[in-house]
């Protein structure tokens, strides 16, 4: 399908768009979570005290899925009850296997259980990597649809507003940060490996932070350093992550704040691509629109997801869960070496032309006020800003902020290059609340919350047990 | 994949009727046995969540049927063989390597290393 010069019909921009999100969550979610998977492993991540509190709280005996559970660190938090795992992402499905976890491969928004059969569900740091609304919305119903009434569900999503700041934008890639990730985890290096595992982290932890605060994702093949391209995406974390370190300051200190180039504030949505409907081309390159609607936002962790780094920080004074590093002053001139690591999400180098335009409309897209009446916990009836207070006592979430870099020209450079840029949709203070308001009904909130960089959600299902229906209805042939 | 966990599955193909996607036919090529501590009050929570037909069929598939009677008979809770046996089905019993078919449409979705796949192609969903 070709939009150029014509305008499209709703099905057919539908169509589009569903195409385009599922394209944009592949490249910039799940081959990212494939790629980086191996060097994921316990040393980092850790369970947030609140999930653990909820699972710990269930019932003896309750069937609890964890949808969206990476290697599994909730999987193991409650022995009384049946932990079942389920990810999009194979190779951290494994990593949760080789625990011994009950896990499976499949996808949010197409769940392969039967209606009402868990007593429990959490969704921790998942929603917020569909790229459309309509998609989260379809992830938490089909989550709904498998939860018995009367159970409860937890959502754990990024928020916008992080500790003194806010992301600028609530679409951004965030680039993942390899030289903070042990070494693979791999058969063939399980054995004898800790020492080296701990000795290397120890060294790369030490000279990430002379010089710069921020450690960056560091694509390697970074044209200013040639030294240290690689021909795979996996490189060899020992030797290789700790060069990298000076690179990555070098990296991130180029994302300039002027670099900013707003195209868009809403994600990927029906109403930014009505906008523009002669722009809009069907392409196997999800980069072209998408690129206007998101901005780049650097993060420290290799995951976020997965809480605290672990060993690597621990002589920094940081609060287990803050989540970003201290700012950087960063300069515009560097920039332009530094978008080379997100070539891979332009496709085109001809946006300048569409810059003119499409910026005077970001003032114009702003999320409207949601005016639904979601509660919140007791306490937290104040302002956001109060909330804040509340959480991490560390001034470190300003890096990424300031570094929030909307991917929009990507003129030079054109190394091919991929810098593990993940998707994000962070979420409006009360923006999930009113999203499960207003479509999921069958769903009522009990309390809301913010944590760590979070905002947190648990709700029940309501509704009439389908018990009896389900004994009559399945009868094995 | 315990039983446990497939008596949770269905298949969600696209056209299918409702119910056509439940239970899982269950073509096993590796099986293993893996211990698990008894524990009588959470296997007694589980028999009203489970869908003791199916996983009655799935039990015989994998040579364990004649372990189970065909309903849990009034007063389970209290019968410690019965909790025992329902426990090893249950828990104990872990296809490794094997093939889900869905009833009405025969879609297959593998098992490979004890973690079942169900993901579709995107034209299938």
């Amino acid at each position: 399908m070709d939009f150029v010069g014509q305008q499209p019909n709703n099905s057919e921009q539908e169509i589009w768009m569903e195409h385009e999100a599922t394209q944009l969550e592949k490249q910039h979610v799940h081959s990212v979570y494939e790629s980086t998977a191996s060097y994921f492993n316990d040393l980092q991540s850790k369970a947030w005290p609140r999930v653990r509190q909820f699972l710990l709280e269930q019932k003896p005996g309750s069937l609890i899925a964890d949808i969206g559970c990476g290697t599994g660190k909730y999987l193991a938090v409650n022995s009384q009850v049946y932990n079942l795992g389920c990810d999009y992402c194979g190779p951290l499905v494994e990593i949760s296997k080789k625990k011994d976890c009950e896990v499976l491969v499949c996808d949010n928004l197409n769940l392969p259980f039967r209606d009402q059969c868990f007593n429990t569900i959490i969704s921790i740091g998942v929603i917020h990597h569909f790229s459309t609304k309509q998609r989260r919305i379809k992830a938490i119903k089909e989550m709904a649809r498998v939860l018995m009434p009367g159970g409860q569900m937890m959502i754990y999503v990024w928020a916008m507003e992080q500790k003194n700041r806010r992301f600028e934008k609530q679409d951004v890639f965030v680039p993942w940060n390899r030289a903070l990730c042990s070494r693979p985890f791999s058969e063939s290096n399980q054995t004898g490996d800790k020492n080296e595992l701990n000795a290397k982290n120890q060294d790369i932890h030490l000279q990430q932070f002379t010089g710069s605060e921020c450690a960056y994702a560091v694509n390697p093949k970074l044209d200013f350093d040639s030294k240290h391209s690689h021909s795979t995406d996996h490189c060899l974390p020992g030797t290789c992550c700790m060069k990298m370190s000076e690179e990555e300051n070098r990296f991130y200190r180029a994302l300039g704040r002027s670099f900013r180039l707003w195209f868009f504030s809403r994600s990927l949505d029906e109403s930014a691509l009505r906008k523009q409907p002669e722009k809009v081309k069907q392409e196997k390159n999800i980069g072209r629109w998408t690129n206007s609607a998101i901005s780049i936002q650097p993060s420290r962790h290799c995951s976020l997801d997965l809480g605290h780094p672990g060993p690597l920080l621990k002589e920094r004074s940081l609060d287990d869960d803050e989540v970003f590093l201290e700012s950087v002053s960063l300069g515009k001139a560097q920039w332009m070496a530094a978008s080379n690591a997100t070539r891979d999400l332009s496709g085109e180098q001809d946006i300048q032309s569409k810059h003119e335009e499409t910026s005077s409309l970001s003032g114009l897209m702003e999320d409207k006020d949601c005016s639904c009446t979601c509660k919140k916990d007791e306490g937290d009836k104040s302002p956001a800003s109060k909330l804040f207070k509340r959480t991490s006592t560390t001034d470190s979430t300003d890096s990424i902020l300031d570094a929030a870099v909307t991917v929009g020209d990507q003129t030079t450079g054109t190394l091919d290059t991929k810098a593990f840029m993940r998707y994000y949709h962070v979420f409006r203070e009360g923006e999930l609340c009113c999203l499960v308001e207003e479509n999921v009904h069958e769903l009522q909130i009990l309390s809301s919350c913010y944590d760590h960089g979070n905002w947190c959600i648990i709700a029940e299902k309501l509704g009439k047990s389908l018990q009896t229906e389900q004994h009559k209805n399945f009868k094995v042939a | 994949m315990k039983l446990l966990t497939h008596n949770l599955l269905t298949s969600h193909v696209r056209g299918l009727r409702p119910g056509g996607g439940y239970p899982l036919g269950i073509q096993a090529t590796e099986v293993k046995l893996s211990p698990v501590d008894f524990n009588a009050q959470f296997v007694a929570r589980m028999v009203p969540k489970v869908q003791w037909a199916a996983l009655l069929q799935a039990a015989q598939s994998l040579g364990h049927g004649s372990d189970l009677p065909p309903e849990p008979a009034p007063g389970y809770e209290s019968d410690e063989d019965f909790l025992r046996r329902l426990h090893h089905v249950l828990l104990e019993v872990e296809v490794v390597e094997g093939i889900l078919r869905c009833p009405d449409s025969g879609h297959e979705f593998p098992i490979t290393k004890g973690i079942p796949n169900m993901l579709l192609a995107e034209e299938e969903t």
